[in-house]
């Protein structure tokens, strides 16, 4: 029995028994007064009073309790939601009627119905919330996605110079893991000076700006990367832990972040232009220099006779040629790789071209004591050619092979049918090219390190028969060498039968 | 006795006009095709100028410069460079280093040519004198 059950019954049973006493005292009075028999009639009437007084408080008590129980009862039983939904009064049961804490039951009931209400407004505001955050979530893990595999290593840094934020190649290319870095201080991650003085640099300035750096750094193959490093200061929003760093224009700090950009391409072209400036330059140079110092020595007197100003007339002329040639040699290769050529192909014989090739590059090769074979098919080879530019692929070949062969050595041409192609190939005793020359050596400006002082070369030579053999001729054009031994720069045409 | 000038070259054609100026200026002039024939040609008789190009095959001006101021006997060998090359060559840092009189640059000219040979003999003259007197 709970104790408000027990304090209702104690409170009828006294009351029973305060009824019961109040007759029984009046019985009592009244038998010194009468005769029995009236004296008797009292006291039963006064018992039976008693025990009706009682009964009736008991039953009372007893119907007063249930309603109470009742009531309790529905109102912790009731949902919250019918609580706010329906309000006092409607859904719940009213107090007991008469009961003296009806009042109070009433207030309370209101007070229970506004707390309803703003429970069904916070599990409103809870789904709004948990759908906001699940769409939160989900870009932001297609945010990190992105960010994690972009190859452009990102790092992001706070006011207090600690990392805050690096994607998988910032931390490939610093070798570090962001999740098991006990220290965020970005110079116990980061080993790179430059960039640590950039992005801190860039954090701490007082005005948001953009700052940019060429960095060069090893990676783990120990090869030397260029990469172009943009900072930019991060403001708006607030600060780590609810602190805000003001800028001096009013924007919040937020520390700064990095952005590295591979430029390795960037380089080597520039790298490779320079060099081509520097060949060309040089090759153009030379002829000038002659051109300038005879005409000098003719202006000057020096050649007294006539026999030695021709001479010197000659050497400005054949200087003049040279000039001219390395022009040419240039346009033609801006030409047909823009494509702007013209081209006029017939069928031809291969091993009269051949010949004419080797005629050609006959007096550099005397000049420098090398033996040039003809090993050239007895059969007719026939290709589909434009005469000039054919003849210049395999002059230009047969230069190259001339230029990087020591005296004495050989140079052959050799030319054979191979099913339905025709294959011919220069094929030198020179000093050879590494596994990457031999890949490289087609690229323009393209020059081998080792060769550059072996002989003078603008890097355009062999670019340009690749051109004239693949893309005007549809035929392949491949080197393959030896160091120290020589190399074979091997062209196949297809085989176009007959002459028509 | 006239003075010595050995020039050295992989141009045929410069070869000639240097050799033909100086020459008419007095001066005994022998020619190599590169740096090798050249050191050859010291070894043989040292010269009293020392005239070479820069990109040269099979041993390069800087390398035969390197090996004359290695030896002894050549170390104070007098060095005119002719140069073709262009911004990878600092002129300056290659004289200073190898203590090179001057870097010409090409195209060049044979009249400015024979004046800094004149120079370095003028020079070596006024040195002598010095000492005598």
């Amino acid at each position: 029995m709970d104790s408000t059950k027990c304090r209702n019954v104690m409170t009828s049973v006294a009351a029973a028994l305060s009824i019961g006493c109040a007759a029984a005292w009046l019985a009592g009075w009244l038998t010194d007064a009468g005769p029995w028999p009236v004296r008797a009639f009292l006291l039963s009437a006064a018992v039976v009073l008693a025990g009706s007084a009682t009964a009736l408080l008991v039953h009372h008590a007893g119907r007063s309790r249930r309603a109470t129980e009742r009531y309790f009862n529905a109102l912790c039983e009731a949902n919250p939601d019918s609580l706010g939904g329906l309000g006092a009064g409607t859904a719940l049961p009213s107090p007991p009627a008469g009961a003296v804490w009806a009042e109070a039951a009433n207030q309370l009931q209101e007070r229970l119905a506004e707390f309803g209400r703003q429970i069904q407004e916070l599990k409103h505001a809870q789904t709004v919330w948990d759908v906001r955050y699940r769409r939160a979530k989900a870009e932001r893990d297609r945010v990190m996605a992105i960010f994690s595999n972009l190859a452009e290593p990102i790092l992001a840094i706070d006011d207090y110079d600690e990392l805050v934020l690096a994607n998988r190649s910032a931390e490939e290319m610093f070798h570090f893991n962001s999740e098991k870095t006990e220290s965020r201080a970005l110079r116990q991650i980061v080993h790179c000076q430059k960039l640590i003085d950039l992005l801190t640099t860039t954090c701490h300035r007082k005005t948001p700006a953009k700052r940019s750096d060429e960095l060069e750094v090893e990676d783990d193959e120990g090869h030397r990367r260029w990469y172009r490093v943009t900072a930019l200061k991060l403001t708006g929003g607030q600060g780590r832990s609810g602190e805000s760093a003001e800028a001096e224009d009013g924007a919040t700090s937020q520390g700064a972040v990095a952005v590295l950009r591979d430029i390795g391409d960037q380089k080597a072209l520039q790298k490779r232009n320079a060099e081509f400036v520097s060949a060309v330059s040089h090759e153009m140079k030379t002829p000038l220099a002659g051109i300038k110092a005879y005409v000098e020595l003719l202006v000057d007197g020096d050649a007294e006779d006539e026999q030695t100003q021709e001479e010197f007339l000659d050497v400005i002329n054949s200087q003049a040629d040279r000039l001219q040639r390395l022009v040419d040699n240039m346009l033609n290769l801006a030409r047909i790789e823009a494509g702007v050529v013209q081209v006029s192909k017939e069928t031809r014989a291969l091993n009269e071209l051949l010949e004419e090739a080797l005629n050609v590059v006959q007096p550099a090769a005397e000049a420098k004591q090398i033996e040039l074979v003809a090993d050239l098919s007895p059969m007719y080879l026939g290709v589909l050619a434009d005469r000039d530019m054919l003849l210049q692929a395999a002059i230009n070949l047969l230069s190259n092979a001339i230029k990087y062969t020591p005296a004495e050595g050989q140079v052959t041409l050799r030319s054979r049918l191979e099913g339905n192609e025709v294959r011919f190939e220069v094929q030198d005793t020179g000093v050879g090219l590494s596994e990457e020359d031999c890949r490289r050596v087609f690229e323009k400006f393209y020059r081998v390190n080792k060769n550059k002082e072996m002989a003078p070369g603008t890097g355009l030579g062999l670019p340009l028969a690749k051109h004239i053999v693949e893309d005007v001729h549809g035929g392949r054009l491949a080197a393959t060498s030896t160091l120290g031994e020589g190399s074979v720069f091997a062209v196949t045409l297809p085989n176009a039968g007959q002459l028509t | 006795m006239s003075k010595r000038i050995l020039l050295c070259d992989d141009e045929i054609h410069i070869l000639r006009a240097a050799e033909f100026k100086l020459k008419r200026a007095g001066y005994e002039v022998r020619i190599a095709a590169d740096g090798e024939e050249g050191w050859e040609a010291i070894q043989t008789e040292k010269p009293d100028v020392l005239i070479t190009d820069c990109q040269m095959p099979r041993l390069d001006g800087l390398g035969l410069v390197q090996r004359v101021r290695k030896h002894a006997e050549t170390a104070d060998l007098p060095v005119l460079m002719l140069t073709a090359k262009g911004f990878e060559l600092s002129h300056d840092e290659v004289g200073r280093k190898w203590n090179i009189r001057a870097v010409i640059a090409k195209p060049f000219s044979p009249r400015e040519l024979l004046n800094l040979v004149n120079a370095i003999f003028q020079e070596e003259d006024s040195e002598s004198a010095t000492a005598v007197g």
